[in-house]
């Protein structure tokens, strides 16, 4: 310490105190500067989670709002895979966020390779329209949804002037408004990683693919494909994580009665206020979450190991 | 780059409907906003496609009503103080990333990341079970310090991002030139930093302000931010005022996304 600060001194003329000590601290070698961030990580987040662990695996005894006794239990975990309404909504969420996923990946691939052909002003134009929802609020972006494919929105309308229907269609408060309502929002998320790695393409590869004389398609099945597994694999974990766990689009696009997890998770915790069944269900979210990206994540790594095997 | 001259029929389908298709998801991408915009000025007070009329009523509306407009300030604070927690704490976490000299700089990114990793409600949800434990209830406060917690991933990443493309030598050239590892962190590093620091906060700011997974468990019932008010009068008003609101909001994402485009150019976005 008393070595540092003498070579602090020397090499600055007239150190004060306080930039000697701002020196020592803020140069980044040492942990010091992350400190508070280590500290607000860990009091705000991680503490919690230990606290949510425990507070689904225990009976607690309350008088007078302080606990009394605790006692280890399995019961609530039990109890919520016992019950049925538990497995029809999580397999709810689990399909409505795979499907959002997949066809996130179908409508946000091609926007990709167009990125990836595209001229400069393409180029901007897709990341324009690519970053401004991201900045938009989600409600927003859902209500929209709502004008859209509501009782006199645009799709009713037009399908009435065209002569194709008497009477509008429901179609808000429907399984399908909840899914074109999931897959927009969550198109951005899988677009971005995938621009991402598009702009980082090495385009001799394609040209080398045309000078062999494969066609467009092949190339993009031979050449541009294989090379984005891992921005695909980033783009599908980050739009299942986000569509698996959301509440927004449920709650306005599927009327009032459409459970999903997050809804669930919702009503325990703030109506019944149930809170061991509530870090329950809190945990069995976050636990299959991570079976999914783990899946994912193992897809991933296998598909670029393969891609690169077979080029060797 | 020359793709083959003649084309086979198959391939300029296949291609044809790839294009097709992204033209689909960036019409799906930005109709719903101008949709909303359009719907805005309809002079009539139910909402229906397409608009009639032209008028400013329902903005004006929008600042006439208390509730709103609290709830706009709300957000407004809970989104400045997000975003300088996340300034102050990100900044030097960052910094100690990229820079620092003992072992576990791994583990400390990896740390950074982990609550952001988490589904935002289960994070939500742990804030208010922990905080009624030791009697902190939801409020502005426990909100903003939550959401910081759950984004500051975000301004370490860009922050750290930059930092590793900088060039180490600029700070050794600094240092022999005389200056103290502060007055080069200072007036070298800095300045360099300043437009991924600028994108980070941001990207932070909208977080705070729109954030409603990690919000709706720990706001503070009587401050209630603008999306948490936002869903209820979704639910319950059918007049354009609802549009207006989102037009105020569109605005807002229009300032950010020049911010972004000037501080690091919308390519940086993907770093």
């Amino acid at each position: 310490m008393t070595a540092s600060c003498t070579r602090l001194a020397a090499r600055s003329p007239t150190p004060g105190l306080l930039e000697a000590v701002a020196d020592k601290l803020l140069s980044g070698r040492g942990i010091w500067p992350a400190v508070p961030a280590i500290i607000a990580l860990t009091v705000v987040a991680v503490i919690p989670f230990i606290i949510l662990l425990s507070l689904g695996f225990s009976q607690i005894e309350m008088e007078r709002g302080t606990i009394v006794s605790q006692s280890f239990t399995l019961d609530y975990l039990i109890n919520a895979l016992s019950d049925p309404l538990y497995w029809t909504t999580f397999q709810r969420s689990m399909t409505l966020a795979l499907t959002t996923t997949v066809l996130c990946l179908v409508l946000g691939y091609p926007v990709a390779y167009l990125y990836l052909i595209g001229g400069r002003w393409t180029r901007r134009a897709i990341l324009i329209l690519t970053i401004a929802p991201l900045l938009t609020s989600g409600i927003v972006r859902t209500y929209a949804w709502l004008v859209i494919l509501g009782g006199r929105g645009v799709v009713n309308t037009a399908l009435m002037q065209m002569g194709l229907i008497d009477r509008p269609l429901r179609i808000v408060n429907t399984h399908v408004a909840v899914l074109i309502g999931m897959v927009q929002i969550h198109l951005p998320v899988m677009i971005l990683p995938l621009i991402a790695l598009m702009a980082r393409q090495d385009r001799r590869l394609e040209e080398a693919s045309y000078n062999l004389g494969a066609s467009r398609l092949g190339t993009l099945w031979h050449v541009i494909l294989p090379m984005s597994a891992p921005a695909i694999g980033t783009g599908t974990a980050l739009v299942f994580t986000l569509s698996y766990t959301t509440f927004v689009v449920p709650q306005l696009l599927g009327g009032g009665n459409y459970l999903n997890a997050a809804t669930m998770i919702y009503e325990q915790v703030v109506y019944s206020l149930e809170w061991s069944k509530g870090s329950v269900s809190a945990l069995i979210l976050m636990a299959s979450c991570l079976v999914v990206l783990t899946l994912i994540a193992m897809a991933t790594s296998r598909i670029t190991r393969w891609t690169k095997g077979r080029d060797a | 780059m020359k793709p083959p001259r003649n084309p086979a029929l198959t391939d300029r389908l296949g291609i044809g409907a790839m294009l097709a298709l992204a033209v689909l998801s960036l019409v799906i991408l930005v109709a719903p906003s101008i949709i909303v915009l359009m719907i805005s000025f309809d002079t009539r007070a139910f909402v229906s496609f397409p608009p009639q009329g032209f008028t400013f009523d329902w903005y004006r509306q929008v600042f006439a009503q208390d509730v709103l407009v609290e709830a706009m300030m709300n957000s407004l604070q809970v989104g400045m103080a997000v975003t300088i927690l996340c300034v102050l704490l990100g900044v030097p976490t960052a910094l100690v990333c990229v820079r620092g000299r003992f072992p576990g700089t791994t583990a400390l990114s990896v740390y950074v990341l982990v609550p952001h990793m988490v589904p935002g409600i289960v994070l939500g949800v742990a804030v208010l079970f922990a905080g009624a434990l030791v009697g902190i209830g939801p409020s502005m406060g426990l909100q903003a310090i939550s959401i910081t917690v759950f984004v500051l991933a975000v301004m370490v990443r860009t922050v750290q991002s930059r930092l590793q493309r900088l060039d180490a030598s600029l700070d050794e050239a600094a240092a022999n030139l005389g200056a103290t590892p502060f007055q080069a962190l200072r007036t070298i590093t800095f300045p360099l930093l300043m437009p991924a620091i600028m994108a980070g906060a941001v990207f932070t700011f909208i977080e705070g302000f729109d954030n409603i997974s990690v919000a709706i468990f720990t706001h503070g019932f009587r401050d209630r931010p603008l999306p948490i008010e936002l869903l209820a009068m979704v639910q319950s008003v059918n007049t354009p005022l609802v549009a207006a609101v989102s037009g105020v909001q569109i605005l807002l994402a229009i300032l950010a996304l020049v911010a972004v485009s000037f501080s690091i150019g919308l390519d940086g976005v993907n770093d």
